[in-house]
């Protein structure tokens, strides 16, 4: 990281004394200047709302004054604004945001925005196709969000899909209890707010299961933490039970499962420590949403070198959630599949994973349409995304032909 | 000179006494009447005339950097006006807060300084707001001239707030106070109004 010239610094603190200390973590000026503004409007909203409770003596002025200077102190240090602040706003929602738990970044906006719009997409394709079997239909739209988190994914989704379906099943899995009690929070906090309508209560579902789900055997000691496996859960959910595709599923069989989107942990260990994740990441959210846990083959080893082994099946540690989410999604019969990835490298993987892994029937029944998005200047632009670096999305979609995609 | 300052002093002796009195006098608001009347609806814009964009930075994304960087910047294609607005945190009121701002733009750049549009018409209020403050100052602290000095400089920094000036954007933001937040999407307006180089002359 260059470090910040002296001028700057010194222009900065002619601006506000506080400014260098947050040009320490914000390294332009311009966003410095903005986070300022926003600590500034937080510190002085808490300090009206303490003394309306209980009017201070003191003056309050005083008061707010050394808030802002203890949160400036903490930003400087790297701690992410949005643990200070307590919430981000994610699309219309405001998602609360609690140590421990992945802040909801805006890349991943972009994808529940653009993942959303083919739900719709998808529907009016298929009302189109079959006006003469509508008999008004009661089946619900279901969603899966997996790794959940904040449920921001999970609220999102359902924010932007409950005005066009009227019914609706939306369920967020994650490991950590921390991250399920905030997502709950969350959907309370949401709805108090008025940003989700009230159906969201009943629509809207989290529960707290393992989604990586080693075998039992080969794994032991984790798995007996009496974290119920994902595909327990899902069959129980599912109208389907996961074992029976295993072995031969029938060929006619409808989708369980319309929308599954997940933002797994996918940052490799040495992408963690080299650098290129930001030091605040690194220092003060949890990594157990950052870096899958290596897989007990890797563990023995004392340096964990990826050496692919056959049972692996070639996939690199970081990549593992991608190998478990999409054989969940062929289990499910998911009609559209999303899936973040930390760049386009690994998106590419996914696809290649995706493409040794489709079964053969599926493919050849209704063909899956793959794609890196975004993929076009337009939608790059429109959202912000560098032209070949930062993070992508793989959409992989089940039983469109090639010229309706297109 | 000497009569000018004589009137004031011999005020000064009865007014400190009378100080209660002072403080319970009904000050008339002259520009409140300016204000009452509802503006002009705002112009409807032509969303396949504009071009958006959500500002993200560059350089890796995802779970890799926590960036709190929020700007939507949204141009007009027929007469090139350029708005960026970055007043809150979420990307979506910026947008709506861009957007409404750049049909205020772009109304006045068509229809020009005669006819009164939106922002002529709040140019005007707060033209006349400030004239007023400036006058009432003047003839409130009118010969002090022991206390002047002091009691200007904070009148000055009050006014900030009011002004749509980009170079008063650094005294806004310092002495602002909160419940100001569409006005301060102003200001950031007027600043962005220099255009991109400026944000990215800034980094560092």
């Amino acid at each position: 990281m260059p470090r910040i010239r002296p001028s700057a610094l010194i222009k900065a603190y002619r601006d506000n004394p506080l400014l260098p200390l947050l040009l320490k973590e914000c390294r332009t000026l311009g966003s410095a200047r903005n986070e300022l503004r926003w600590l500034r409007e937080h510190a002085l909203r808490t300090s009206q709302t303490r003394t309306r409770q209980q009017p201070n003596p003191t003056t309050p002025l005083a008061e707010w004054k050394m808030h802002l200077i203890s949160m400036c102190r903490q930003r400087s240090r790297g701690y992410p604004l949005q643990y200070i602040l307590g919430d981000q706003p994610f699309g219309d929602l405001e998602i609360l945001c609690r140590p421990g738990v992945l802040i909801p970044r805006p890349d991943t906006e972009s994808y529940v925005v653009q993942a959303a719009k083919l739900v719709e997409q998808m529907a009016t394709a298929s009302e189109r196709s079959s006006t003469s079997t509508d008999k008004n239909d009661p089946k619900p739209l279901r969603i899966l969000d997996l790794c959940t988190g904040t449920g921001c994914i999970t609220l999102l989704l359902h924010a932007l899909l409950s005005p066009r379906f009227e019914h609706l099943r939306v369920m967020g899995i994650d490991i950590s209890s921390k991250a399920l009690s905030l997502a709950r929070k969350n959907l309370d906090h949401n709805l108090q707010q008025g940003l989700l309508t009230h159906r969201a209560s009943t629509d809207i579902q989290f529960h707290r299961a393992d989604v990586l789900g080693f075998p039992p055997g080969a794994d032991g000691g984790d798995d007996a933490d009496g974290i119920p496996n994902v595909e327990k859960i899902l069959s129980e959910y599912f109208d389907q039970p996961g074992e029976t595709e295993m072995s031969e599923a029938p060929l006619n069989l409808e989708p369980g499962c319309d929308l599954l989107i997940s933002n797994p942990p996918y940052i490799s260990s040495s992408d963690f420590r080299n650098g290129t994740t930001a030091r605040s990441v690194r220092l003060f959210e949890p990594k157990l949403a950052l870096v899958p846990p290596l897989p007990p083959q890797f563990q023995q080893s004392p340096n964990p070198t990826p050496t692919p082994t056959s049972a692996m099946g070639d996939v690199r540690p970081e990549d593992i959630f991608y190998r478990r989410i999409l054989e969940l999604s062929y289990k499910l019969r998911t009609k559209v599949t999303v899936l973040e990835c930390g760049d386009i490298k690994q998106a590419e993987r996914v696809i290649e994973m995706h493409n040794f892994m489709a079964p053969g029937q599926d493919r050849f029944q209704d063909p899956f349409d793959v794609q890196v998005w975004p993929n076009n200047e337009q939608d790059m632009a429109f959202y912000g995304f560098h032209h070949n670096e930062g993070s992508r999305c793989v959409i992989i979609q089940r039983g469109v032909r090639s010229s309706d995609s297109k | 000179m000497s009569q000018l300052r004589s009137i004031p002093r011999a005020l000064k002796l009865p007014l400190t006494k009378l100080q209660t009195p002072l403080q319970h006098r009904p000050f008339t608001q002259t520009h409140s009447t300016h204000g009452k009347k509802p503006l002009p609806p705002r112009l409807k814009l032509d969303d396949s005339d504009l071009s958006v964009a959500y500002l993200k930075g560059t350089g890796p994304g995802g779970q890799k950097i926590n960036k709190t960087n929020s700007a939507v910047q949204i141009s007009h294609k027929p007469t090139g006006i350029v708005i960026k607005c970055q007043a809150t945190r979420s990307q979506s009121q910026n947008h709506k807060i861009a957007r409404s701002l750049l049909a205020d733009r772009v109304e006045a750049h068509l229809k020009g300084d005669q006819s009164p549009s939106r922002v002529s018409i709040k140019a005007e209020a707060a033209r006349k707001k400030k004239a007023s403050k400036v006058k009432k100052a003047r003839r409130k602290y009118w010969g002090l001239e022991g206390e002047s000095a002091e009691l200007e400089g904070e009148e000055g920094g009050g006014d900030d707030g009011e002004v749509l000036d980009a170079d008063s954007l650094a005294g806004e933001s310092e002495d602002g106070v909160g419940g100001r937040r569409v006005e301060e999407g102003e200001v950031q307006e007027v600043e962005s109004r220099k255009g991109l180089k400026d944000t990215k002359d800034e980094s560092v």
